[in-house]
């Protein structure tokens, strides 16, 4: 039993299988999930899901190959494939000029690169009202230059259009 | 047209003398309407770009991002009629307080135009505002550009160079009459020689 595990985790995992790779399961381009995931780990799909996935301490990375429509509770989210579903992160979304994304966000920190071919509901609170200053110039109290940080988003408020 | 490049995206664009912007007389009047509307639900149709996510959704309740540009790209390039890029505004009517439609007019047709600007019309909300910009004669280039809002509704425009899309220059009153439906608010003339209006449903 020993001796065949061991020669189990020397062999290489089957292609399309999920894998671990340093603490990050990999779900490959010719899988395809329906239902829930939950899990402890970062995670990147490159297959097909749909249902819903929760890694609430972790992050999930939608690969350029990955097709999802799902439900996300995730700490940090990156999506360079396909992505119909509301994602709720608590630190950053990352959609890159690769992204196809449907839904709605809310996160912390969002980033978005051009070209990304993007529909979403944004929500995050909402920065004091400025006055206006009777010269006519806004009287700025936060800056909106534009960002070299992630922009902080704190999704508050009902879904959907 | 003098535009700042993708590289210098990160760039100190208030003090840096190299990037071409102007300030938007039209984008501060229009944020200041919205912002006493009390829904304050925003609609920008593109190109998506994150300084705008930033800035537009700090300031509105509800921030809805429709990539219009991108999805007219691809469908020229699949060489078919533009029409299902209006399947994607599926919005119910009356869902906005505001629509920034940039140059997105500029882009099209005129019965496309007519056809966009019926649309908008009806998710509009009664006394909602639409802006629009249009480049004129002056823009120089036919290339797409992300109007980047920076601080004090300053606007610089940054290249899309993934954007193919033609640029059909209309006049003054060519905007005034295709947006017929809605009712002129404001008009201003930028540095750039770019054209700035406000149209309110009423």
């Amino acid at each position: 039993m020993l001796k065949k595990n061991r020669k189990a985790s020397a062999e290489p995992p089957a292609p399309s299988m999920p894998v671990a790779v340093d603490q990050k399961t990999v779900i490959g381009d010719q899988i395809s999930i329906e239902g829930a995931i939950r899990g402890k780990e970062n995670l990147l799909i490159e297959g097909s899901v749909k249902g819903s996935i929760e890694v609430k301490a972790h992050h999930l990375t939608v690969g350029v190959k990955g097709q999802v429509e799902a439900e996300i509770l995730a700490a940090n989210v990156t999506v360079s494939g396909r992505l119909a579903g509301n994602i709720n992160a608590t630190g950053r979304v990352e959609i890159t000029k690769e992204a196809d994304f449907k839904g709605e966000i809310k996160a912390r920190s969002i980033s978005v690169e051009d070209g990304a071919y993007l529909k979403a509901v944004i929500e995050m609170e909402r920065e004091p009202l400025k006055s206006v200053s009777p010269s006519g110039k806004p009287e700025e109290k936060t800056s909106s230059e534009p960002i070299k940080e992630p922009l902080i988003l704190a999704g508050k408020g009902s879904k959907g259009n | 047209m003098t535009a700042f490049t993708a590289d210098r995206k990160n760039a100190d664009l208030n003090h840096d003398p190299g990037v071409v912007g102007y300030s938007s007389n039209a984008l501060k009047l229009f944020m200041e309407h919205l912002e006493q509307r009390p829904e304050r639900k925003l609609l920008d149709v593109g190109p998506v770009c994150q300084e705008n996510i930033r800035f537009f959704a700090r300031r509105v309740k509800k921030l809805y991002v429709c990539d219009m540009f991108i999805r007219l790209d691809r469908c020229i390039r699949k060489g078919g009629p533009v029409d299902p890029i209006w399947e994607e505004l599926d919005y119910p009517p009356n869902s906005f307080d505001g629509i920034l439609l940039w140059e997105l007019a500029d882009r099209l047709d005129d019965p496309d135009v007519k056809r966009l600007v019926t649309l908008f019309h009806t998710l509009l909300r009664p006394g909602g505002m639409a802006m629009v910009v249009v480049l004129g004669d002056q823009s120089g280039s036919s290339a797409a550009n992300a109007f980047v809002v920076a601080q004090n509704f300053r606007v610089y425009l940054r290249p899309q160079p993934h954007l193919h899309l033609p640029l059909r220059s209309r006049q003054n009153r060519d905007v005034l009459s295709m947006m017929a439906p809605f009712i002129p608010a404001k008009s201003f003339i930028c540095r750039p020689g770019f054209m700035e209006f406000l149209f309110k449903r009423e």
